[in-house]
């Protein structure tokens, strides 16, 4: 399904590339954008209609929470209606969303706000031209919406941030978690009070996991390429390495650090502390109880919390390292962009941003769909999420490891998904068909690289 | 059965019924061959039709296990529960997705048939030139992928008005090759004399193809509404790209229950059970005119 659900969104991806390729691109706003100052405010009574694009709304157990917000922002915008509307391809993972933009973009009717996740960024920012939100409403207003009585953590300000330019605000997101079952901690005789800290001991704990309860040790799902590469950028970076130098011009994923990094869970993968399954299944596997440690999003909590309740005991632990080196957790998820060419409903745009990033806004967000609070603060609050936060503690590895994240960097240029997915698949043949992985990695490099922009 | 009644011995007229004669030590009963043929066939046809069952079964089966039991693989779902039905009611605008989809079902199938019956009959029962031409275009537009057409489609229902609404969903699939290609053969087969005798008695070309082709093309046309209905009730991608909103097509629904952040397959199965229903229902309905036009169409 997954893998359906990603051709879809390829091919929509891809036709519309070539569509917007034949027609000499979306045409350039952003200077005009930029040149013309902040937009002012509303006038009282002046009626504003906008449309918001969110991948929430395509997920059926949370649309509830998002079309609530939206009317407790029409109450307190009288003279802004808001549609909400799911994003083209009905993806609720987020794979479509620029495709989706970029389709309606074309026919005229782009959204007027829509959350577009962070690995699309570069291709967002040069192709689908969002208007800057420091443009629409000035450097001051933004920061000063990043700040308040629970400021938005310092590490995700910058997120949606591309040649120093502040495009969009960050909005949902989570980071590699490691969820383990206390259960089979217990029965191989292993404490989960002391969950492990580095990959080795994630290898040496599966094997005692293994032996003594026939369950499988140990699965990080971020090595696939239908995982996409947001958590395999954190193992990477975790041991040093990078997918993309800094100049963002070459490619790097096949360099020792990084080649260092996939070959332990080749290893791990050899030698049976890691099982050869697909995400679904080791998510089910998870789900069942029969897998000792899970890599994973820390967005999966509540779905793991209602498998696990009243079967075995859930528990969550920072993501390891490699050795002594500390981890580096990345961010997945997503940032909110404004598309409206009129200038009103740019305002009105940049107002709704301002409340799905509130306080307000992500106290709902939070315990009601499971996301990470950007606003941290809120979870010491005990009219925001303290009540909340204690009664998950599973929470609390989510929130320590926003200290260290370092960005989901997007790969850039029109081909930014074929890079990605060749070396996912590289990556993949690497972990789980035993190939070399110097060569695998340094043949994938060698084939992105002539995918990548001329500088 | 069928085969065991085609295989065997047509009785004698007159001869006096004295069953077979005794058979010599080592020599096979006459017909034992053929009986362990048809047991056979029919063990292999049960073992095919459980594989095409069971997921069926499994389907129904996780939407009646308990939440917290939805990832269990008993095949026997115990104890019974009917929380991922309720899930479903409470999440999704069931009523108004099953609407929506049977709208677009029904507007989809019709059309197409009624589309492809008059294209067959004037590429099975009409003489005019270009018609192998128009033939092979038509054909030829069957081989071009979605993936090429649906942007031209969405700009093109842009320009109409038509998108979000159910009708941008029908209009661009109003015309199936599949359905043409298949109704020409059908009235290719047809005897061409009936249709020169109508046409001698003075009936219009029009009256001929609604009183003497289409009574006779009834299991065709039957069946392959049904197939037209359950491809359209199936629809995913396009409707996904033209409705965009919460309230669109139960295909769209169901989907909304699998994301990143975890798939929900009790509430997965429980609706794909919803969606199911109305297609065995509509099979039970024509199940006799589909397997006179499936038997039609192999015996020729």
């Amino acid at each position: 399904m997954k893998t359906l659900r990603r051709y879809g969104a390829g091919a929509l991806l891809a036709a519309a590339t070539l569509l917007t390729t034949a027609c000499g691109g979306l045409g350039s706003t952003t200077a005009e954008s930029a040149s013309s100052g902040p937009v002012p405010e509303l006038e009282p009574g002046q009626q504003v209609e906008i449309t918001f694009e969110s991948y929430n709304l395509a997920n059926a157990t949370w649309t509830k929470t998002i079309n609530g917000l939206l009317e407790r922002f029409e109450e307190l915008h009288p003279n802004i209606t808001v549609h909400g509307q799911p994003p083209q391809g009905g993806g609720t993972a987020g794979s479509n969303t620029a495709a989706s933009v970029q389709s309606q973009l074309m026919v005229g009717k782009a959204p007027d706000v829509a959350q577009l996740t962070f690995g699309e960024l570069d291709y967002a920012v040069h192709k689908l031209k969002p208007k800057a939100v420091e443009d629409v409403a000035g450097k001051e207003e933004v920061q000063a919406a990043f700040g308040g009585e629970h400021p938005i953590a310092e590490r995700a300000r910058d997120l949606a941030a591309m040649d120093g330019k502040v495009y969009g605000m960050p909005y949902v997101f989570s980071t590699p978690v490691l969820f383990y079952n206390a259960d089979l901690f217990r029965k191989a005789g292993l404490d989960p009070e002391r969950p492990p800290t580095t990959w080795a001991q994630v290898e040496e704990y599966a094997h005692a996991i293994t032996k003594a309860t026939g369950a499988d040790g140990a699965y990080a799902d971020c090595l696939t390429k239908v995982a996409v590469d947001w958590c395999m950028q954190a193992l990477v970076r975790s041991n040093g390495g990078t997918v993309i130098s800094g100049d963002r011009k070459t490619l790097t994923f096949a360099e020792p650090p990084a080649v260092d990094a996939i070959a332990t869970f080749q290893r791990m993968v050899s030698s049976g502390a890691m099982p050869d399954l697909a995400q679904s299944q080791a998510m089910d596997a998870m789900g069942r109880g029969q897998l000792g440690m899970f890599l994973e999003t820390s967005a999966l909590q509540g779905t793991l919390q209602a498998q696990a309740e009243g079967n075995w005991d859930l528990r969550a632990a920072p993501m390891p390292s490699f050795g002594e080196r500390e981890p580096v957790p990345t961010n997945s998820g997503s940032a909110l962009f404004i598309f409206s060419e009129d200038k009103a409903k740019q305002r009105a745009a940049w107002e709704l941003i301002k409340f799905m990033t509130s306080s307000e806004a992500y106290t709902a967000i939070s315990s009601e769909i499971g996301y990470l609070p950007l606003r941290t603060g809120l979870v010491d609050d005990p009219d925001g999420l303290k009540a909340w936060a204690e009664q998950n503690p599973l929470i609390r590895p989510n929130l320590e490891q926003l200290e260290r994240l370092e960005p989901w960097v997007s790969f850039p240029g029109d081909n930014y998904v074929q890079i990605r997915d060749l070396m996912m698949q590289a990556v993949e043949n690497v972990v789980f068909q035993g190939k070399d992985a110097t060569s695998t990695l340094t043949e994938a490099r060698n084939r992105a690289s002539e995918l990548m922009p001329a500088s | 059965m069928p085969l065991a009644v085609l295989a065997a011995p047509e009785p004698v007229a007159d001869e006096p019924t004295q069953g077979p004669p005794p058979a010599e030590p080592g020599q096979k009963p006459v017909g034992e061959n053929t009986r362990r043929r048809s047991v056979a066939g029919h063990v292999v046809l049960a073992v095919l039709a459980l594989f095409a069952i069971f997921p069926i079964y499994w389907m129904y089966a996780t939407s009646v296990r308990a939440p917290e039991d939805v990832l269990d693989t008993s095949p026997l779902p115990w104890p019974l529960s009917f929380a991922s039905y309720e899930y479903v009611w409470q999440v999704l605008p069931i009523g108004k997705l099953l609407v929506n989809t049977f709208v677009v079902a029904v507007c989809t199938s019709i059309a197409q048939l009624l589309v492809a019956l008059l294209a067959a009959y004037a590429f099975a029962a009409w003489q005019f030139r270009g018609r192998g031409l128009l033939y092979l275009a038509v054909v030829g537009a069957w081989l071009v992928p979605f993936q090429v057409t649906m942007i031209p489609n969405y700009a093109f229902l842009n320009e109409l008005g038509l998108l979000n609404a159910l009708a941008g969903v029908v209009v661009p699939t109003v015309c199936s090759t599949m359905a043409v290609m298949l109704l020409r053969q059908h009235i290719q087969a047809f005897p061409r004399e009936l249709l020169d005798a109508a046409r001698m008695d003075g009936r219009t070309s029009w009256g001929t193809l609604w009183t003497v082709l289409v009574p006779n093309l009834r299991p065709a046309l039957a069946s392959l509404s049904i197939l037209l209905f359950i491809s359209a009730w199936n629809d995913y991608f396009w409707p996904a790209l033209v409705l965009q909103r919460t309230d669109s097509v139960l295909q769209i629904g169901i989907r909304g229950f699998l994301s990143a952040e975890g798939d929900n397959w009790g509430a997965v199965m429980a609706a794909s059970g919803i969606a199911c229903l109305p297609i065995f229902v509509l099979y039970l309905v024509l199940q006799r005119q589909v397997m006179d036009a499936f038997v039609r169409s192999g015996l020729r």
